[in-house]
């Protein structure tokens, strides 16, 4: 049993360690492989085929298989280390210590986004080997300086939280009500309000974390650590819900047959299924 | 088809007989079933956030925005995710686009802004390239 602790609370040797052993893995190779399987299953749901990771039930407990596999590579590498949470209805700001030199680093420069400070900058040695485009380098653009947008607020996870029921047809990323989808963040609204939560912070960051190569950034991991804690939170708070839904695959006829994971079904490319994910409790738990 | 018979030389091609000659093709293939009418239609669908409807006029495009050349066209078969795919390039490198339930389209530059055409997709995602990125050429 380990603890996973809040960014803004780790001492600076902590914050070295888990910069390390993140910096370790990237030199063996393993962190590259992370960063692919996280591109291989981002499926949308206009395509016909099985989704497990986006607009999808399963999004919640197939990201907490995801960190618990980054957790134990870490891990491996120095048992002390633990993936921190980044709550970003605190830590609202480029200013946050979570982008200081130590730990993240900050935004990326004017012109090519390039992140230039901290451990992942390409001048210290980060070098993005799975990418979409043709840089090399990590890119940020926190906050959206073009177009300014501000980080989800804790009103807006009260707005997922509020939902009773963890998910609803048709399962994917229309489902108007749910906390799967509301705590996901995609919404039928335009502008800057049609992101919610998690969406919202992948847009906030900007640069690689809008795409599917979004894990070459590791505040990637920070994020979906948070997410992860707002779920253990709805159960917390919802203990006579069904903690996830559908319980039963969608029958042939259904135009979610075969493309989602119901609760007693393996997410690959695990054998893993989201009842197997329900919990983390004598795996790991959360300072709050 | 005797038009398709009768291509001149490739250099004298002017660019409306070639693009035609691509819609006719891909008519020939999709024509039978409805699914792309007016391929050379208006242009006018091209507002984010206002999906087209399923079957409505699907366009092809070839056009400069902000310096880069975008290219698009139906396809099916390999390479088409889900029954009405599309091969989207930028300046030649080939751009992933995904399809969302409600009918909008995503690029693997941007997984969370959605486009109601492949052609506003391909322009928002110049838009996020900026003017120092191109694409790898890797698809998703």
């Amino acid at each position: 049993m380990y603890t996973r602790k809040n960014q803004s609370s780790l001492s600076r040797a902590e914050r070295r360690r888990f910069v390390d052993a993140v910096l370790k893995i990237k030199r063996s190779g393993e962190y590259d492989e992370f960063v692919r399987t996280h591109i291989d299953y981002y499926v949308s749901d206009g395509e016909h085929r099985l989704r497990v990771a986006h607009m999808t039930p399963s999004f919640l407990p197939w990201h907490r298989r995801f960190l618990l596999d980054f957790e134990r590579a870490l891990r491996r590498v120095d048992q002390g280390v633990t993936v921190p949470y980044w709550d970003w209805t605190k830590d609202r700001t480029p200013a946050s210590s979570l982008w200081g030199e130590d730990l993240m680093g900050g935004t990326g420069r004017r012109g090519d986004r390039r992140v230039t400070t901290g451990p992942f900058a390409r001048g210290n040695g980060w070098v993005v080997k799975e990418g979409v485009t043709d840089g090399d380098f990590l890119t940020r653009a926190l906050g959206r300086p073009g177009d300014p947008l501000k980080l989800p607020t804790r009103q807006d996870v009260a707005w997922a939280t509020a939902e009773t029921v963890y998910d609803v047809s048709p399962w994917d990323s229309t489902s108007s009500r749910g906390f799967r989808n509301r705590l996901e963040g995609w919404t039928s609204g335009v502008g800057s309000e049609r992101w919610r939560n998690h969406n919202r912070v992948h847009r906030w960051v900007g640069g690689h974390m809008l795409g599917g190569a979004s894990v070459n950034d590791p505040v990637f991991w920070l994020h979906h650590a948070f997410v992860d804690l707002l779920w253990t939170r709805w159960q917390r708070l919802r203990p006579d819900s069904a903690p996830y839904l559908p319980a039963r695959p969608p029958e042939l006829g259904d135009s979610q047959f075969e493309r989602i994971v119901a609760r007693r079904q393996p997410m690959p490319p695990w054998r893993t299924t989201p009842q197997d994910m329900l919990s983390h409790k004598g795996i790991y738990k959360y300072a709050e | 088809m005797e038009e398709i018979a009768a291509v001149p030389s490739a250099r004298t091609v002017p660019r409306l007989t070639r693009r035609h000659l691509i819609a006719a093709a891909a008519t020939a293939v999709l024509g039978a079933v409805g699914a792309f009418r007016g391929l050379r239609g208006s242009d006018e669908a091209d507002e984010e956030g206002q999906p087209g409807a399923p079957g409505g006029p699907s366009l092809d495009f070839d056009e400069t925005y902000r310096g880069r050349r975008i290219q698009g066209e139906p396809v099916t078969g390999d390479g088409a995710h889900g029954p009405e795919g599309w091969r989207v390039s930028v300046d030649g490198q080939p751009l992933g686009l995904m399809r969302r339930a409600d009918g909008s389209y995503l690029s693997m530059v941007d997984h969370y802004q959605s486009y109601a055409t492949p052609l506003a997709a391909a322009r928002g995602a110049v838009d996020e390239l900026g003017t120092h990125q191109t694409l790898s050429g890797r698809l998703h």
